[in-house]
């Protein structure tokens, strides 16, 4: 016999509940510190707060502005270099030992040099996310490109096609498969670069906003800001998500 | 239609072919058959100007470099591509327009028997279909050569047979000269009017010719039960099993 608990999401909702119940429940008989770990209403009550007042918005905006602006810009600059070192060997010596040493530092202690350089404002904040996103995306069409199918350009070749036919039915449409494969990814690193830029000096932001909470020891704020760019990362994954599957229906 | 003479092919080290020939008449459908590694996929690569030769000379007389056509072993269709649009990739080559391509694509693989299938991606294909598919759009261009490196070698027995029947009844109605790479010895002498056996390599060459005397057109399944079929099968196999092992006792022919 199937019921609703044969759904899987029935049942994780389930679990969640339970756990948030039983947060709740050791919160109300003061089991927990409220300084340290405030209870699900209680972290309910400050979301409801940030959102009832409307002064989340501005926040939310320059994240986004950020996080967008950083992946679109890392997005770019990371296929054309990525691209111009597959097809030419120099660019690739040249290229390489960078995007390895970027690649081997954790790029967030990039983040203070950040606002260093490009001040307190937008700027740095893409900055960071830009880095994150273009050092992904650079390796991930470096690599793509070489995983081409000589076959395939064989077979185009043979059936008259020049190399600009050659590029276009094989060369982009499997390096952008590639690119949309690594695109939840580079989505999630472009919200790390634009948070953790504003943690470390922004007046904006969702980032902004931990780093006060976490100033004025408001444990409740700061776990109602992790949920909340948690959801809004989820929500964009989800649309991610879907652009994938409907792009690449042939797969 | 093709004159490929004295043809000597190396990657570097030592020949792989060294001297070896072959012939084929328009419309004529000629096999390629011999050891694994004997150069016979190179000598195809080569006739389609894919791979460059270090001595001898390859002729195509009275054939223009697109009317030659190709196909692999492996499908190698284009995987981000419906069926009919990979079919009209060459059409477009040739500067057929969106629409044109299609409709004609579209009457390719209904000849294919793939009829209402266009819309599909490869992977939603079966292999059987892909490979029509792939000959669909090596056929679309119209080719009056047609060179085959093992192409049905993937295929199930009961869909290779259909498959190769089909090519079969094509090339012999349009004409088509045909090239033809293959291990399978009963599918060489079903097919062809000529089989060619290449020595073992390297500097391997052609060492011998057979006629097929087998009628056309041809029935694949009747043709294997032809009274020239079995000894005609007995010589190939006496003469590839020498290539492979060295001259043996003599051996009962099959
Ligand atoms: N691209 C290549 N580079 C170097 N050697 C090759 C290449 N292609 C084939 N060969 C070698 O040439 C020989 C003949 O190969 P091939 O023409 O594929 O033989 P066949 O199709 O008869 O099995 C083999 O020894 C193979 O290893
Ligand atoms: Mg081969």
């Amino acid at each position: 016999m199937t019921t609703v608990f044969d759904r899987i999401w029935v049942r994780q909702v389930t679990a969640l509940a339970i756990l948030l119940g039983l947060w709740e429940a050791a919160g109300a008989a003061g089991m927990l510190n409220p300084l340290y770990a405030p209870s699900p209403s209680q972290i309910g009550a400050a979301l409801v707060q940030l959102f009832s007042d409307g002064s989340i918005w501005p926040h939310v905006e320059a994240t986004f502005a950020a996080a967008i602006g950083g992946l679109v810009l890392g997005v770019l600059v990371g296929v054309m270099l990525g691209a111009a070192a597959a097809l030419v060997p120099l660019v690739a010596q040249l290229l390489e030992p960078v995007m390895m040493m970027l690649n081997a530092v954790p790029r967030v202690v990039l983040a203070p040099l950040c606002v260093i350089w490009f001040g307190i404002g937008l700027g740095s904040k893409v900055a960071l996310s830009f880095v994150l996103v273009a050092v992904l995306i650079f390796f991930t069409v470096y690599t793509g490109i070489k995983q081409v199918d000589r076959r395939l350009v064989e077979r185009v070749r043979t059936l008259g096609g020049s190399s600009w036919t050659v590029l276009r039915e094989v060369y982009i449409p499997f390096v952008a498969a590639w690119i949309m494969g690594n695109l939840k990814v580079a989505v999630g690193f472009a919200f790390t670069g634009a948070v953790v830029g504003e943690f470390v000096g922004a007046s904006r932001g969702l980032g902004y906003l931990l780093s006060f909470a976490q100033s004025t020891f408001n444990a409740a704020l700061m776990l109602a800001l992790v949920f909340l760019i948690m959801g809004f990362v989820l929500a964009i994954f989800a649309a991610a998500g879907r652009i994938e599957r409907r792009l690449l229906r042939w797969r | 239609m093709l004159r490929a003479r004295d043809v000597t092919l190396s990657y570097g080290g030592e020949p792989v072919l060294e001297g070896a020939g072959v012939e084929l008449d328009a419309g004529q459908f000629v096999s390629l058959v011999g050891p694994s590694g004997s150069g016979k996929s190179s000598l195809l690569r080569a006739v389609m100007g894919l791979q460059d030769i270090s001595a001898g000379t390859i002729e195509t007389p009275g054939l223009a470099r697109d009317e030659i056509g190709i196909l692999f072993q492996d499908d190698a269709l284009l995987p981000w591509r419906s069926a009919v649009d990979n079919v009209a990739l060459g059409l477009r080559q040739r500067g057929a327009s969106r629409a044109q391509a299609r409709e004609e694509a579209e009457g390719w693989l209904e000849r294919l028997k793939l009829a209402g299938l266009g819309g599909r991606y490869p992977r939603e294909l079966s292999g059987g279909q892909r490979k029509r598919v792939a000959l669909a759009q090596v056929l679309a261009l119209r080719p009056r050569l047609l060179l085959m490196d093992e192409p049905f070698a993937s295929l199930d027995a009961i869909v290779r047979a259909r498959v190769t029947q089909d090519v079969v009844n094509l090339v012999e109605s349009e004409g088509i000269g045909v090239l033809l790479v293959t291990h399978d010895l009963e599918e060489a002498i079903a097919l062809s009017d000529k089989i060619y056996l290449l020595s073992n390599g390297p500097r391997a060459r052609v060492s011998h010719e057979y006629p097929v005397p087998l009628p056309r057109p041809r029935a694949l399944i009747a043709a294997r039960t032809h009274p020239k079929f079995a000894p005609l099968y007995g010589r190939l196999w006496n003469d590839l099993s020498e290539a492979v092992e060295g001259p043996q006792p003599a051996r009962e022919a099959a």
